[in-house]
């Protein structure tokens, strides 16, 4: 009997709409906060109001009065439960053991001191209001410079010199490349600190279930089973016994990469209580402590020949790491110096890095993760040996860029650069723009007393992470394919999606592979009682490297639906295409769905093979993958008010295959918001006494709608080598690119006024100051 | 955060310095004041009222008053917390005969909030200060 073919058209590749938005625009998807369950407690947490202080005493006696406590626990309840962990290590590293409630000290404004159970959270906070800590307060510090000096007051007391840990990595001949060259560019280069925000702040509701020794934790997390480890480990159960479930996650940027101490606090609370409690950080408490982003004072030098030919670049580093290590602190820094050579053909680097201890919340992963600070760094003095050398800054990146014949390009880092034009995507940046032209019209601008200023960005970016080796806990992802007996299917992903969009992209490679409509796909994740063991979404790897397991499990119950068709066409070989096994001597077919059925009613089964329709696979990638593009901003600063205003934005990013154009569209533009938020607004201050002043959004300036640009987006592919998808990732490539373009085009506005560089963020009021000063 | 100024008062230094040592007259001119008690010599329980922005809160805290050297200065430590965060101040106000018989109050400071005042109130921080301190003297110069 043959069926009709009902569908040739691929679905790789084309614009799709997302699966997962009916329910995040209708309001009904579930978050951590909609979780309710029977007898349900809540907790507030007391947290410190210093940087730096010694607990002198507690006293809980007013607030365990409060009609509708339940219980109180301080530091001296918890001491059994495992501190919160660090994954990274690097040789010779302090760690300082961070209990999930302070001992006899606190070092951070946010420090939990305390946690109050309570009926209902309005209790709960006013009864935290009532347990009274004294303290005896120290000095704090909180400039990671100003913390390295002599004397400073040392965050952690065994450790006065508040140094966490010095790294140091060099490639080539540094000594050499100095040597020979005949200009050295030297600057002082800050990325400073960033507050991630994602839109739904932390939250956690854990239940025990005694009679079982059970744990089901829910939590807004990027790593569901990662987490679920660590915090069995700190929690002392089974981890088979542990369920963790990351429900609706609404954003993270690297901040919900990590294991927090409210986890194993709530874990803990409803094993020593026997009910369910829930926390949910406010906002206030999201600036304060959860992980902030960047945090670096970066030394350049830069070795050029006079004919432009870069030879060589030193780094100190010096990161801000806070007053402890949370899942990946002292780790960030050293992806700085990994991306160190950027897009360019030097091999000559070294790099000193110094991790500093300062009274503030840890800085960790945050969108691009230590990419962005490098290539902001390298990107501006890029445009600082063009200005020295009154060269231009197109040309001297022309001149620099590995060329498409050098790949595989071993860099002196150690990185191995798989595939790329880089010229290509320049060119077509600046084709886009209208390059010339746009010179031409800045001279004329000049001419009239406007300041005009072109910016131009040529960032690689390190990606899809990655070989388990380079990783501190596993770099391969999972998926499983099942085929249910009616033909429908049911993915599951290791990886952890909250807006990326991997509910549609998946979807869209298993319609592809087996020929069934998108609409008979579900893509599940985030759950560790159903889903097997994954890494996680960071890194942009969740279709890099998430995306190449699901279509090897797809390869894999493809052959198992190809035996059974074989044996039901009783054919002696038959092809599989969209959703049909045919034998071509015949013509005769038989769908898939017909096969999902027999495969699990199993009257027969073809030799060797067992009934039903599941594969799963665990793939391992062999090398990271390496997207890059260019960004060119055009900007014009208003003398009278210092408003920078962006004329046009144009970037050309190469991130390899594309599976929905749509999806990357939205991660490009929602990145390159971050990052001129960075470049423009963003700044987390914290006066000397370790207090974060810009803790709502009324100090911390966030980007908004109105004040985005249009972004001429537009792409070259070159696929890479590394996956049979031939993609490389897109999480972050919008974040890497936009910063420096931003700021290279203000500087480039002012440079008339003698203007060499700006650190960021180039708020009005710095940039009415240059432009006045440079008037007087 | 520094806090320095000058304020006008409309009696001799005598009279001003005696003024701002006297629980009663300070308690109606602290804005916000609810109870000042002392509690030593020169020292004072307070209870106030402070509003910030969108924040306000009781604040519990003491008052310290040494250093005197009548009429010419003393020196005055606050110290208080209470739901909203705390604060802290430490500061020296030196009295000067005016030609018009008159007093004239320099101050100089150091104030430090924290807690959710530093986190949210941040920016009308010494705003707030500036208008607490005018108020201050202006309910002295009517009594």
């Amino acid at each position: 009997m043959a069926t009709t073919v009902t569908r040739i058209e691929k679905l790789v590749g084309k614009r799709l709409r997302r699966k997962e938005d009916p329910r995040l625009i209708t309001g009904t998807a579930t978050y951590v906060e909609d979780i309710k369950r029977p007898g349900m407690q809540h907790a507030v947490i007391v947290r410190s109001p210093h940087g730096a202080a010694n607990i002198k005493g507690i006293d809980t006696t007013k607030a365990a009065a409060l009609p509708g406590v339940s219980a109180i626990f301080t530091g001296k309840d918890i001491t059994h439960v495992g501190s919160v962990v660090c994954g990274a290590d690097l040789p010779g590293l302090r760690k300082p053991v961070h209990h999930i409630l302070a001992q006899d000290r606190v070092y951070f404004v946010g420090h939990p001191v305390a946690v109050v159970v309570a009926s209902d959270r309005y209790i709960a906070a006013d009864a935290a209001d009532l347990v009274e800590v004294d303290y005896d307060v120290t000095q704090a510090v909180t400039d990671p410079e100003k913390a390295l000096a002599p004397g400073a007051p040392a965050v952690h007391p065994e450790w006065p010199d508040n140094t966490a840990f010095l790294y140091h990595q060099t490639g080539g001949d540094i000594d050499k490349a100095f040597a020979d060259a005949d200009v050295i560019i030297k600057q002082r280069i800050t990325s400073q600190r960033l507050v991630p925000n994602a839109m739904e702040t932390r939250g956690v509701v854990a239940e025990w279930l005694q009679a079982d020794r059970a744990l089901t934790l829910f939590t807004s997390t990027q790593i569901p089973h990662l987490a679920r480890t660590i915090l069995a480990g700190q929690l002392g159960i089974d981890e088979n016994r542990f369920r963790l479930i990351a429900p609706e996650v609404g954003g993270g940027f690297g901040s919900k990469l990590n294991v927090y101490a409210e986890e194993a606090l709530m874990g803990f609370i409803t094993m020593k209580i026997n009910k369910p409690v829930k926390w949910i950080e406010s906002r206030r408490e999201n600036f304060q402590v959860t992980i902030q982003g960047r945090g670096h004072v970066d030394y350049f030098e830069l070795a050029a020949k006079r004919d432009g030919t870069m030879l060589g670049l030193r780094l100190k580093l010096i990161q801000d790491l806070g007053a402890y290590h949370q899942l990946l602190t002292p780790a960030i820094p050293t992806l700085s110096v990994l991306m160190m050579p950027g897009l360019y053909n030097f091999r000559n680097i070294d790099a000193d890095v110094v991790g500093v201890f300062t009274n503030c919340v840890p800085t960790d992963a945050y969108r691009g993760a230590g990419r962005p600070e490098a290539t902001h760094g390298i990107e501006r003095m890029v445009d600082l040996l063009a200005a020295e050398l009154n060269m231009d800054p197109a040309a001297i990146r022309f001149k620099n860029f590995v060329q498409p014949d050098q790949f595989p390009f071993p860099t002196a880092t150690g990185l191995n650069y798989d595939s790329g034009d880089y010229g290509a995507t320049l060119q077509k940046a600046m084709d886009m723009i209208g390059y010339d032209d746009l010179r031409k019209q800045q001279a004329a601008a000049r001419a009239a007393g406007r300041l005009m200023g072109i910016g131009i960005s040529t960032y690689g970016e390190l990606c899809a992470f990655g070989p388990s080796p380079a990783t501190p806990a596993g770099g391969w992802e999972s998926a499983t394919v099942r085929i249910e007996p009616t033909g429908k299917v049911t993915v599951h992903t290791g990886t952890s999606p909250h807006g990326q969009g991997q509910e549609t992209s998946f979807a869209q490679i298993a319609a592809d592979e087996l020929g069934v409509p998108m609409d008979d796909i579900i893509v599940l994740h985030g759950d560790t009682a159903i889903i097997p063991y994954g890494i996680g979404t960071f890194g942009s790897r969740n279709t890099a490297v998430g995306g190449p397991a699901l279509y090897y499990a797809l390869q894999d119950i493809k052959e198992k639906v190809k035996k059974f068709g074989k044996m039901l066409l009783d054919a002696e070989e038959v092809t599989f295409e969209n959703g049909v096994c045919r034998d071509p001597k015949t013509g005769k077919e038989i769908t898939i769905q017909t096969i999902a059925g027999a495969a699990y009613r199993a009257m027969k089964l073809p030799p060797d093979t067992d009934p039903g329709l599941v594969a799963t696979k665990f793939w391992e990638p062999s090398n990271f993958a390496f997207p890059f593009g260019a960004h060119i901003i055009v900007s014009e600063v208003d003398r009278d008010t210092g408003e920078i205003a962006i004329k046009r934005y144009v970037a050309v990013d190469d991130i390899g295959n594309q599976l929905n154009p749509l999806l990357v569209d939205g991660q490009l533009h929602g990145g390159a918001a971050q990052g001129l938020g960075q470049a423009l607004w963003e700044q987390a201050v914290y006066d000397d006494n370790g207090q974060l002043i810009t803790g709502e959004f009324m100090d911390y300036c966030m980007p908004r709608a109105r004040m985005m640009p249009w972004i001429e987006s537009s792409h070259t592919v070159t696929p890479s080598p590394v996956n049979p998808l031939g993609v490389k990732g897109v999480g972050e490539a919008g974040t890497i690119g936009s910063t420096p373009a931003m700021v290279n085009s203000v500087i480039d506005a002012l440079s008339t006024l003698g203007v060499r560089h700006i650190d960021m963020p180039l708020t009005n009021e710095k940039i009415w100051n240059l432009v006045n000063g440079a008037k007087a | 955060m520094k806090i320095a100024g000058t304020a006008a008062l409309p009696f001799p230094p005598e009279r001003a310095y005696d003024l701002m040592q006297d629980p009663v007259l300070l308690a109606k001119a602290i804005p916000g004041c609810e109870a000042l008690e002392k509690t030593g010599d020169n020292e004072y329980s307070l209870k106030m009222k402070m509003v910030l922005a969108s924040l306000s809160g009781a604040f519990d805290g003491k008052v310290r008053l040494t250093e005197p050297e009548r009429p010419h200065s003393f020196r005055m430590v606050v110290e208080g917390s209470g739901k909203i965060g705390f604060m802290k101040g430490d500061g020296v106000l030196r009295l000067t005969p005016k030609g018009d018989g008159g007093t004239e109050v320099a101050y100089d400071g150091e104030a430090q909030i924290g807690g959710t005042m530093a986190a949210v109130g941040n920016r009308m921080i010494d705003m707030t200060a500036r208008m607490l301190i005018k108020r201050f003297f202006e309910k002295l110069s009517v009594e």
